[in-house]
């Protein structure tokens, strides 16, 4: 756990993050069973403060809402333990791309150090470039890139270090409400989740990940609302493979 | 408004006879039941419609984003996960980050009037109080909202209510950032175990 970030539980209970700091704190939040029990807790508690503001609504909104529910399809169950299928064929490039591609962020990455307004993004930026760079020192390193539905997504991985770093480009942005989660997935048993994650304005994602990759063959990245799911949301998922 | 699947044998029956738990309305609502998706409005819509008009101000705009709540919360219905907490929390979670982002996207294209958001922010807590409900629910977390340090109840009830991110708690209080983050963390943390609220 990390303190730094845990004091922000409270904040982002109370929805007084702003997106970039969200973004932050839910990546950590993926990993971090702590956190994840304190915001828990708090989220029920801030619930509580709506006891003070009640107020009943205008009574023609009743109709309003129903009326609109009867047009409109609740969503399908999230399926618990579900195989999920390759929908698109990746294509491995030559290491030496997925390296350039990796070096020319560690370079933006970098540069924008001196650039950065807020310490806090710098900070995680900062931490951002020395995991990309101390994952390209592993020695098994490997690269992978893959055209997604739209945008693409690099995945650098290294099984003997247990770690990854998600890089995408041209990712579309989603609703508040709605999240990117990244999916571990083997042949055997159900996929684990990678983080939540959500693009940049620019619709660029660099995430970083670990856990153990032995057995793991494919990433999934999927669409779930706030927070992230227990399983992957099958419709939504697209593939890459490792 | 029928229910597609089976029949609600509730209407007719005695009151001695359990109410269904939020949590049972938004099982029913998952596999279509209109009906029990309006039970749940009719439990729930004061506590949801009072915050967020608490939060946007303006009546019409709070009954619009009422509407979207409770539009999405029947489109997530089947994806609401009891292990995770309670229907109430998770339609105020909804509910809350709709307000606020209501609020914050209205404030990106009209920068809001910093003295008038100072005159109407200045003791939100006080003006809460002037609707005091009469549930002894409300008055007990009356109650726990007072035994905050002053600082505290300020820097929760700004972002509760006034739908500020914590750095313009920070700014219009005048305090660090820092300072901010730690007051609402452990302000929340205060409340929840005063009220024994549990994850």
């Amino acid at each position: 756990m990390t303190d730094d970030l845990n004091v922000l539980a409270g904040a982002y209970a109370l929805d007084a993050l702003d997106d970039d700091e969200r973004a932050v704190f839910e990546e950590h939040l993926a990993g971090c069973q702590e956190c994840t029990e304190e915001v828990r807790g708090l989220r029920n508690t801030a619930a509580e403060f709506s006891q003070l503001s009640q107020a009943g609504p205008p009574p023609e909104l009743r109709a309003a809402v129903l009326g609109a529910v009867s047009k409109t399809r609740p969503l399908p169950p999230l399926i618990a333990g579900a195989r999920v299928l390759p929908l698109r064929r990746s294509r491995t490039v030559a290491l030496w791309q997925g390296l350039a591609a990796a070096c020319a962020l560690v370079a933006v990455v970098v540069s924008a150090w001196g650039l950065a307004q807020h310490r806090e993004a710098q900070r995680a930026t900062n931490a951002r470039a020395s995991v990309v760079q101390s994952l390209l020192a592993a020695p098994d390193v490997r690269a992978t890139t893959t055209a997604l539905k739209q945008g693409q997504g690099t995945l650098l991985s290294s099984r003997s270090e247990h770690r990854l770093v998600l890089i995408a480009r041209g990712i579309p942005v989603l609703p508040t409400d709605e999240t990117y989660q990244l999916w571990l997935m083997s042949e055997s048993g159900a996929p684990v989740s990678g983080g939540v994650f959500r693009p940049d304005e620019h619709g660029n994602v660099e995430l970083p990940a670990s856990g153990n990759l032995d057995g793991v063959d494919r990433m999934g990245v999927s669409v779930e609302p706030a927070g992230g799911s227990a399983q992957p949301t099958l419709s939504t998922v697209q593939v890459i493979k490792l | 408004m029928t229910s597609m699947w089976f029949e609600r044998s509730d209407s007719g029956s005695p009151k001695a006879e359990a109410a269904p738990t939020p949590e049972d309305l938004v099982a029913a609502a998952a596999r279509g039941d209109e009906q029990a998706f309006a039970e749940l409005y009719d439990l729930t819509s004061s506590r949801v419609y009072g915050m967020v008009l608490r939060v946007v101000r303006d009546p019409a705009q709070a009954a619009e984003v009422t509407q979207d709540i409770y539009l999405e919360v029947w489109r997530q219905s089947a994806r609401f996960d009891p292990g995770k907490g309670g229907v109430l929390p998770w339609l105020l979670m909804i509910a809350h980050r709709r307000a606020v982002d209501r609020v914050r996207s209205a404030q990106s294209s009209m920068v809001r009037d910093d003295k008038y958001a100072l005159l109407n922010t200045e003791r939100p807590f006080d003006s809460v109080s002037e609707q005091v409900q009469t549930s002894l629910e409300a008055q007990r977390v009356r109650r726990v909202l007072e035994d905050l340090t002053p600082a505290q109840r300020e820097a929760v009830t700004l972002a509760y209510f006034g739908g500020y991110t914590h750095t313009e708690v920070a700014t219009l209080l005048k305090v660090p950032l820092g300072t901010v983050k730690t007051r609402i963390r452990d302000g929340l943390i205060r409340m929840r175990d005063a009220l024994g609220v549990t994850a």
